[in-house]
């Protein structure tokens, strides 16, 4: 009998749009994405529900951010530099004193973000932790001062 | 002059492309995994830190425009589109409404260095009295060239 070739069926999947489709996914990738920033300054807000500890101005360490960027620490003019060895001399006295940041409404948000990123190094800078940085609103201070009678 | 008879033998120049398709897809593995959504396209100058600390992805957000923009408050809940409020009040009220969804929600402020801080001590103020508990003051690493 005479042999019949059977016609073989290649079974294949068609892949060459598949570049196409990958490029296309590349360009919407690259457009849309952004290198946006994800990291930053944590700050932690004390817990309504437990009385917040009572800081009362002189107990603690003053640090005010003025307007024109001078910086005054318990009052006296410092540089930036000078900040942390004059908190690490008072921690070494107690060690739980706490900071309290205020910044005057006419400086800048970098002014103020500049000394709380100096405060936020004291690990790495002088060994040593400050365990509470307070930063008081303009509302909170002008209630603390209504409350002692500073006009 | 001898002239070669006969067909001329072809040199095929090519590129080739065969390993095109699997630099293509470890791109498209790259941008699958790190494609950001980003709910805000406020563009802001930053402040620099030496000290950042990673933030929760879906935290809420409180932009704040840079001065030459009008310093213009946007909020967000972190997964929609950031809108643009008029007040303080506004702020409040935003912020309320997603602590009561969440009580733990982290909030971002994301402001422009050189935005007055009586703006930024406005938000922080509003923010406070919505009891949120983290708030996370957005940043660029600081370097040595500053």
């Amino acid at each position: 009998m005479k042999g019949i070739k059977k016609k073989s069926v290649q079974s294949e999947i068609f892949t060459g749009s598949m570049a196409d489709i990958s490029f296309l996914l590349i360009i919407y990738f690259m457009v849309t994405s952004v290198f946006s920033a994800t990291r930053g300054l944590d700050f932690q807000l004390p817990d309504e529900s437990q009385t917040p500890p009572e800081i009362k101005q002189e107990d603690a360490i003053d640090v005010h951010v003025a307007a024109d960027k001078t910086l005054r620490v318990d009052g006296q003019v410092m540089p930036l530099e000078r900040l942390l060895p004059y908190i690490a001399d008072k921690l070494k006295q107690n060690p739980e004193k706490p900071v309290i940041l205020r910044t005057d409404p006419n400086a800048t948000y970098g002014d103020m973000i500049r000394v709380f990123d100096e405060l936020r190094q004291a690990p790495d800078k002088i060994g040593m932790e400050i365990k509470t940085i307070s930063i008081p609103t303009q509302r909170e201070i002008q209630n603390i001062w209504a409350l002692l009678g500073v006009q | 002059m001898a002239i070669i008879r006969g067909r001329a033998r072809k040199v095929g120049a090519e590129v080739f492309t065969a390993s095109m398709a699997d630099i293509v897809f470890l791109l498209i593995v790259f941008f699958v995994l790190t494609y950001n959504t980003e709910v805000d396209h406020t563009q802001v100058t930053l402040p620099e830190t030496w000290v950042r600390t990673d933030i929760p992805k879906k935290a809420a957000l409180i932009s704040i425009d840079s001065p030459s923009h009008g310093e213009v408050i946007r909020v967000s809940t972190g997964e929609e589109m950031s809108l643009p409020v008029s007040t303080n009040e506004e702020v409040v009220t935003f912020a309320s409404n997603v602590v009561a969804q969440d009580p733990e929600k982290e909030f971002i402020i994301k402001a422009d260095k050189d935005v007055k801080y009586e703006k930024v001590d406005a938000v922080l103020d509003a923010l406070k009295q919505a009891k949120v508990k983290v708030i996370f003051l957005l940043s660029n690493q600081k370097t040595v060239d500053g």
